[in-house]
């Protein structure tokens, strides 16, 4: 990465700085000496810009930006101040006295004041500073040391060498005070007069309000800005425009149809419907922490299934993970950056669906089923539920800075929803998805098969491995074979079952209300439930296409035996079973599984 | 107009026979009191009391802030015969207006306090002791004074404050006073301030005249610079500080006349301070019973710097009664009349070439004595009246 510095607009818009150092400067009280305000004469940065070299990036985005550097300047800028000073020292010191128990000189304290010019220049500055950008809070810059090496301080007082001397000293001890408390204040107003119109002035504001209230449709295949832009979307002076090479290409940060899923979310919550859009490429946070209670049980392998093509955007989440860990230890100001930034990462369409079931390759895992699945057909529910414990499951574990794997894990169920509604095209309507997700998991049955057609699985339809792990944790823990609508995280493998037939599945941890109870190896067909089951995997497999394949219906068949034989088990338990709200879940058991449906669909 | 604890303060000088003028920093007193007089800000109330000749209390409120006040106590070791009523004391003794100064009086011997007592002396030296404190900032103020022997007198105030540094300060002066010169010692404990004042007064002297009154309009002068209905001061000052490594300088000299001059009295001082390169001059004048005019030019001759400002006091008589008014006319110019007090109010005001005027009116009203103060800047147009206050002060 590298920085080009148009030092030049700077040197052009001085007048703005130059206003905000002298109110600044006289804004704390002066020591007595000093009987006029300060004003700043002259500003010049001179020719050449300071010298960057990255330590480290937290944040990248397209209106955010984070990273620590380590700054030098040997330039040639130079500042020049002008204020009168009192030389009589008995007046500046009784002045500052009471009058009762002065002295009262009658004329050996009148005062002189002589007009004072200091030039500072050949200013040598090192040290680390952290820079955040972001559109809406502006440019901070912190310096995490005392910058200042050497400064040159000449004033009208040079030919006294006591006065130079004494001037040097206090104005160097000055400036180390000013760099490491005023200038980010400083810094930041300006960025925030650039960048936000409600900190413009009136007339400023006139041609911000020609880009349209600073909504600029944005083009979803454009880099990020060449230069700073305000919210009009011109190119803002007095402030570096910097390229960006990233290695990542970033995308348009909204989407059309996530927009209308929202709408429909926000919907579905006021009208009480019972319908959940689901949303497609996001990251719920409930995600990220069965990441990692996944990764915490000993993931083995989990980069088995890796397929190659997908390496580079692999190592791409890994790193965002650690700009991630880095952006949260560095510095706590920007931490809400790295929320919505890690947000829109897992936005982007493409990349993170394409990563492979790393968390499912966790053999020794014990799965928690902590859904019951009270619904036998339900739809869009599960579709959603799956998508919010996925997706929150992966926001968390990136938010943590947990290693690669895990953001992987949590990104992957992200894309299962989107997938299902990739191929439908459209809000998925309740009963549609489970039938997908059942029909992934029919493909259970197949073990020995499932790893290489998982890959072919995954390259040809990348949301496959999503869909069918969701769907078959599901599944897999629930009482019932319904699926529930409110989030599903990962679930733990099945302690002994699961660790021979899929030890590349890492089931995201789900929350449910019943103990952790293994999964069912096997999928016994008696119940009703697994003949539904059975129904809902063949329509959702046939939903799939051909990418499928037999053997995910087998392995689907498999998962439904399971839940079948689990079901039989809890039903002996379930004679003492009252419903109670898990505060965790959330849900009230409807008594004995399957019979009631859940009246919290989210 | 004084406030009742300096009022008893001065009175208390008066009473030991100690000359304030007689000393360098009251070279430019006319001065100060005419162009420096203090306007009052806010509203204020003083309600002061002497309740024994030896012990007096005052109290004051005010609005500075949210509201402000002090609470103040003086004890005397000699008892103080004075007017303390508020309807009794005499305007032009609490009003300071143009000083007329006296012929310098020989100091007196140190025999003459002595009062024995069956065999024993039992005369003690006069002192004053006064606290002052200031709620709600928690300001104390205290002062001692001590006549050590009639041209010796020893002054210690201090000022406690925790806003300050080191607490407070003190500050210790000994003042000598030999009628022809006066010198002056102080001490401060904030930054170890050390200084040294002196004042000359040319002419007689009147320590040589022992036996008989002096008088002046008969003697012969004794140099060319004697004149006789005027007196020459010089003086000077100097203060050094150990810790700052820093002090200052000032040199001065007040012409006066003297009571048996003949025309309106004048005074004329000029003060340097050679170190600032600081010129001050001032020329006051009385004219006539109830006015007095002032002005000052300060000029500095590195910074080019300067300043005028001129002030004025205006008394304003009491109208005499409506029945007697056809008696008072009948009385013969020549007769002399003992006017009890025959004002009422007084009026200073002051201008300077900045544009900035200072008004104050102060007067009796029935018990009550009302000082009214106003401050104008002239070159602010939109903001011209600066400052208001009002200030009632109430003694029994």
């Amino acid at each position: 990465m590298a920085f080009n510095f148009n030092w030049s607009p700077l040197i052009a818009d001085t007048d703005r700085v130059r206003d905000m150092l002298t109110s600044s400067l006289n804004k704390s009280p002066k020591p007595p000496i000093i009987v006029d305000d300060i004003i700043v004469n002259e500003l010049n940065l001179g020719s050449t810009p300071p010298e960057l070299e990255i330590l480290e990036i937290g944040d990248l985005a397209e209106d955010r930006f984070r990273g620590i550097f380590k700054m030098s300047y040997t330039g040639d800028a130079y500042l020049t101040l002008k204020t009168r000073v009192q030389a009589n020292p008995l007046n500046t010191y009784l002045s500052t006295k009471p009058s009762f128990a002065s002295p009262q000189p009658l004329a050996a304290s009148s005062g002189l004041t002589i007009p004072l010019q200091i030039t500072l220049s050949d200013i040598r500055l090192s040290g680390f500073v952290i820079l955040v950008f972001s559109k809406q809070k502006g440019i901070t810059l912190v310096f995490r040391n005392d910058p200042l090496e050497s400064l040159k301080v000449s004033s009208t007082f040079d030919s006294i060498p006591f006065v130079r001397d004494y001037l040097q000293k206090t104005i160097e001890s000055q400036l180390r005070v000013l760099f490491m408390e005023d200038l980010p204040a400083i810094i930041h107003r300006l960025s925030l007069r650039m960048f936000s119109p409600e900190y413009q002035t009136a007339e400023n504001q006139e041609p911000s309000k020609a880009g349209a209230d600073g909504e600029v449709p944005v083009d979803p295949f454009a880099g990020p800005a060449e230069q700073p832009v305000d919210s009009a979307g011109m190119p803002l002076d007095g402030s570096a425009p910097f390229t960006l090479d990233a290695p990542t290409e970033t995308y348009a940060s909204f989407s059309q149809k996530n927009l209308l899923r929202l709408a429909t979310l926000t919907e579905s919550q006021r009208t009480l419907s019972l319908f959940t859009p689901s949303m497609r490429d996001t990251v719920y946070r409930a995600w990220a922490s069965a990441a990692d209670r996944e990764v915490a049980n000993g993931a083995s392998t989990p980069m088995l299934n890796k397929p190659p093509t997908l390496s580079r955007i692999q190592s791409t989440l890994g790193s965002q993970g650690g700009w991630s860990s880095a952006a949260s230890q560095t510095s706590d100001a920007p931490s809400a950056l790295t929320r919505p930034s890690l947000a829109s990462f897992s936005s982007a369409p493409t990349v993170y669906s394409l990563s492979s079931g790393a968390p499912r390759t966790r053999p020794g895992r014990k799965r928690k089923n902590r859904v019951v699945n009270l619904r036998k057909d339900k739809g869009d529910g599960k579709d959603a539920s799956d998508t919010a414990s996925v997706s929150s499951s992966g926001y968390t574990a990136s938010a943590s800075g947990s290693a690669g794997p895990s953001v992987e894990a949590a990104t992957e169920p992200s894309s299962l929803p989107s997938a299902q509604l990739m191929r439908e095209g459209e809000i998925n309507t309740p009963p549609r998805s489970p039938k997908k997700k059942v029909g992934f998991q029919q493909q259970s049955v197949d073990d020995t098969t499932r790893l290489p057609r998982n890959e072919s699985t995954i390259r040809g339809r990348p949301v496959t491995p999503q869909t069918r792990h969701a769907s078959h944790l599901q599944e897999a823990g629930d009482n019932d074979a319904t699926p529930r609508a409110s989030m599903i995280l990962p679930e733990k493998p099945d302690i002994e079952e699961k660790r021979s037939q899929r030890p590349r599945r890492q089931p995201l941890p789900r929350m449910q209300t019943l103990p952790d109870r293994p999964r069912p190896a096997q999928l016994h067909r008696s119940s009703s439930s697994e003949v539904s089951l059975q129904n809902l995997a063949t329509s959702a497999f046939a939903g799939e296409g051909s990418n499928g394949g037999i053997l995910e219906q087998a392995w689907m068949m498999k998962m439904a035996t399971e839940i079948a034989r689990k079901v039989a088990e809890e039903k002996g338990k379930q004679a003492a079973w009252r419903p109670t709200a898990d505060g965790n879940d959330g849900f009230g058991l409807g008594g004995a599984g399957g019979e009631a449906p859940p009246a919290y669909v989210s | 107009m004084l406030e009742f604890m300096d009022y008893v303060q001065t009175a208390f000088h008066a009473q030991s026979r100690w000359n304030i003028d007689n000393s360098y920093a009251a070279l430019t007193t006319t001065a100060q009191n005419l162009l420096d007089f203090r306007i009052p800000q806010g509203l204020r109330l003083h309600v002061s009391s002497l309740s024994s000749p030896s012990f007096a209390t005052s109290y004051t409120l005010g609005s500075n802030g949210l509201v402000d006040g002090s609470l103040s106590f003086l004890y005397s070791s000699s008892g103080l015969s004075i007017a303390s009523k508020s309807s009794d004391i005499r305007l032009e003794h609490l009003v300071r207006g143009y000083r007329r100064l006296q012929e310098l009086q020989r100091p007196d011997e140190l025999h003459w306090n002595e009062i024995w007592h069956q065999g024993k002396r039992i005369d003690r030296k006069d002192a004053l002791l006064y606290g002052r404190l200031y709620l709600p900032g928690s300001t104390l103020e205290a002062l001692y004074l001590r006549r050590i022997s009639p041209t010796r007198m020893l002054r210690l105030s201090g000022v406690s404050d925790a806003s300050l540094p080191n607490g407070g300060s003190a500050l210790a002066l000994l003042q000598n006073d030999y009628g022809k010169y006066s010198t002056e010692y102080l001490y401060s404990t904030d930054s170890a301030l050390l200084g040294l004042r002196g004042l000359y007064n040319f002419g007689y002297d009147p320590r040589t005249l022992v036996s008989q009154q002096p008088q002046h309009s008969t003697r012969a002068p004794a140099h060319p610079w004697d004149h006789q209905s005027g007196r020459l001061s010089a003086g000077a000052e100097a203060y050094f500080s150990p810790i700052n490594k820093s002090g200052g300088v000032s040199c001065g000299l007040r012409f006066t006349t003297l009571p048996t001059h003949t025309g309106f009295p004048y005074t004329m001082t000029l003060t340097v301070n050679p170190l600032m390169g600081n010129l001050s001059t001032t020329y006051a004048v009385q004219a006539g019973r109830y006015m007095a005019l002032c002005s000052r030019f300060d000029f500095n001759v590195y910074s080019y710097e300067s300043d005028v400002v001129v002030g004025v006091e205006l008394w304003r008589r009491k109208q005499a009664a409506a029945d007697v008014a056809w008696a008072s006319k009948l009385v013969r110019p020549g007769w002399s009349k003992v006017v009890e007090d025959d004002v009422n109010g007084v009026l200073k005001a002051q201008m300077d070439d900045k544009g900035k005027v200072g008004l104050l009116w102060e007067c009796r009203v029935k018990e009550l004595l009302v000082s009214l103060g106003a401050g104008f800047d002239l070159k602010k147009r939109e903001r011209m009246l600066g400052s208001v206050g009002i200030e009632v002060s109430y003694s029994s």
